[in-house]
């Protein structure tokens, strides 16, 4: 199976120009072929926010249950660890024969990924959350469901937008490996000439290139749900 | 005069209504009553609070005092449920706070904690805003409510968009209280309120706080270990013991000089005489007659109104009766009264001092007497150690 899958790394013909014969870094060539890296780009794209989504939305389902029962947080942190030890090459080829080639083997095994991170940080925002703040928000007369939304979850943003961070960053590396399950992605291209530099610089700087934009993009949305959180040091 | 007077429209009543009566309180304050009310915790086998029973009139603060571990933050806890009533009852307004839905009561419970607990990621404003959007006010009636109270706790207005983390320490625990009277609850349960302030600042907040007491006449259940702070704040002081026991329950100057049993007399201090001099002023002593004399009066009728008083010497007065001076032995030896021979008549006492001021004044000047004037400055009377001594030992009216 394994050589199957090295069989396609194969080197390919490299069109042409000096440049590429020397194995060099080619603006020209870079320039003529840009186009096919845009697929896989924007696969790396999808793969990357869909796994972090349901990543996010499961770790969230999972935080709010061991908020209410305390006693579920360490059974739902060994498990969850588990899953980020598994590599996650093998976890590809162990769903294979599962859920077949393609997104889904990819996607499952991308969230598995975010899990543990997701849910340390959701845990570590709501122990974040001053003792004193939720006693005088219960004693005010809030609910339990106002004082999660309105309090708790508020207070706990700035460990969740920093676990979203580190998810996000984690799942475009780790994405690079999707095409191994069928499901494309940069890794592809990286993978399809991996002994072309010019390819290399491309695949990999896109894919370098994404991660930093979305780390920031995280950031950015941090700042700006988080105002209370600069107001201490003015 | 308010710039944010709703223009007319039967929609906003309510607005108008909270906006025209101020800060004085629009809803009566309400009565409380411990019941019987018992906290026990499953496991221990003593109660946390055992069958704690007291009134506290409406308008009136009741601090509830004692050393840690008697209970009295669970006996505030439990009228507002926050810590649930094993036995018993606490009626709040005469209702049962049992019966009543916990979020409902909470909601008309006015609740400061020493940490105060101010929403950190949400500003003045809103953090003062937040049992009034509980209840559903209106846009306009809660930010003119919110100014209000920035005026009231003396804040300026353009504090509502800062954030807690900006404010200095007292000006938290000042947002704290109003957060606690936004919706103007009959009832405030305060915890350790300035037990987190330094001294100086605390004395202030303490006054303050007392003045806005004056003007809104809540019903307060307020907790502190210390005994000085409860007998400054308390109209009624519950000194619990160990175990969530009522040792005693009694206005301040009757804690202080009955103390029921040696608990009581041990945590009020060796002091207590002198804490009780601190609760009374001049006037509300029966004071000594003056023997008062006047310059040219023949030195027998000093001696013999001397004689009728309980004060030894002659005090010699002008004409609008202002003292002038004790009449000394060598005046006494003159036929006629002399102003050049009285002695000192300092320290002269104010109908309004404090008692235990007006000691401080006599041993200051190292004498047994000091005359008492009126705000008019006419001598009503003579203050002496002897008279602040019965004070210290004697029994007050019934408050």
């Amino acid at each position: 199976m394994i050589e199957l899958v090295f069989a396609q790394l194969q080197r390919r013909d490299r069109s042409g120009a000096d440049c590429v014969a020397d194995n060099g870094i080619c603006p020209d060539w870079i320039a003529d072929n840009f186009d096919r890296y845009v697929t896989p780009f924007w696969e790396h794209v999808y793969l990357t926010l869909v796994s972090v989504a349901i990543g996010f939305a499961i770790a969230f389902g999972l935080a709010l249950l061991a908020h209410r029962w305390r006693w579920l947080a360490s059974p739902i942190t060994q498990v969850t660890g588990i899953f980020y030890t598994l590599p996650s090459v093998a976890v590809f080829f162990l769903l294979l024969p599962l859920t077949g080639r393609g997104n889904t083997t990819a996607i499952i095994a991308l969230v598995a990924y975010t899990l543990l991170i997701l849910f340390r940080n959701f845990m570590a925002g709501f122990e974040n959350v001053p003792a004193e703040a939720r006693d005088a928000g219960r004693g005010m007369g809030l609910t339990e469901r106002q004082l999660l939304w309105g309090v708790e979850l508020p207070l706990a943003l700035p460990e969740i937008m920093a676990g979203l961070r580190i998810a996000v960053t984690t799942t475009v590396g780790l994405a690079s490996l999707a095409f191994l399950a069928g499901a494309g992605g940069l890794g592809e291209a990286l993978f399809d000439d991996i002994n072309f530099r010019s390819n290399v610089l491309v695949a990999g700087g896109l894919a370098i290139g994404l991660a930093v934009v979305l780390d920031l993009l995280i950031l950015g949305l941090q700042k700006a749900v988080t105002p209370w959180t600069r107001a201490a040091a003015a | 005069m308010r710039d944010s007077v709703p223009a007319g429209g039967s929609s906003v009543t309510s607005a108008n209504t909270a906006q025209s009566e101020g800060p004085s309180a629009s809803r009566q304050a309400a009565s409380l009553e411990f019941r019987e009310a018992t906290k026990r915790y499953p496991g221990t086998d003593r109660p946390a609070v055992d069958h704690l029973t007291l009134e506290v009139p409406a308008g009136e603060i009741c601090v509830l005092v004692g050393p840690s571990g008697c209970g009295k933050t669970t006996a505030m806890r439990m009228v507002n449920r926050m810590i649930d009533i094993t036995e018993g009852d606490i009626l709040v307004g005469g209702r049962s706070a049992r019966e009543r839905d916990e979020v409902e009561l909470r909601r008309d419970i006015g609740y400061v904690i020493q940490q105060i607990g101010l929403f950190p990621h949400r500003s003045i404003g809103e953090n003062i805003a937040t049992v009034p959007r509980l209840l559903g006010w209106d846009r306009r009636r809660t930010a003119a409510r919110v100014e209000e109270l920035l005026d009231l706790i003396g804040l300026p207005r353009e504090m509502t968009g800062r954030y807690p983390a900006q404010l200095s320490g007292g000006q938290r625990q000042r947002v704290g209280v109003a957060r606690a009277l936004a919706a103007d609850p009959p009832l405030m349960l305060m915890d350790e309120p300035f037990g987190a302030i330094d001294p100086i600042n605390r004395e202030r907040l303490q006054n303050e706080f007392l003045r806005l007491q004056a003007e809104l006449r809540k019903t307060i259940v307020f907790v502190t270990h210390d005994i000085d702070e409860a007998i400054k704040m308390g109209d009624r002081i519950a000194v619990l013991q160990e175990g969530g026991i009522l040792a005693q329950y009694a206005p301040p100057a009757e804690l202080l000089m009955n103390p029921e049993n040696r608990f009581v007399e041990d945590f009020v201090g060796a002091d207590r005489a002198l804490k009780r001099l601190a609760l009374e002023r001049v006037r509300d002593v029966d004071l000594w007659t003056a023997p008062l004399v006047h310059d040219g009066e023949p030195v027998a009728e000093a001696r013999a109104r001397a004689a009728d008083s309980e004060v030894p010497y002659a005090l010699v007065v002008d004409d609008d009766d202002r003292p002038l001076g004790w009449l000394t032995e060598r005046g006494l030896r003159e036929e006629r009264v002399r102003t050049d021979l009285a002695s000192s008549p300092e320290p002269i006492v104010d109908l309004d001092d404090v008692l235990r001021d007006a000691l401080s004044d006599l041993l200051a000047h190292e004498v047994q007497y000091g005359p008492v004037i009126d705000p008019q400055g006419r001598v009503v009377g003579v203050l002496s150690i002897e008279l602040l001594s019965h004070v210290t030992v004697t029994t007050p009216e019934a408050a």
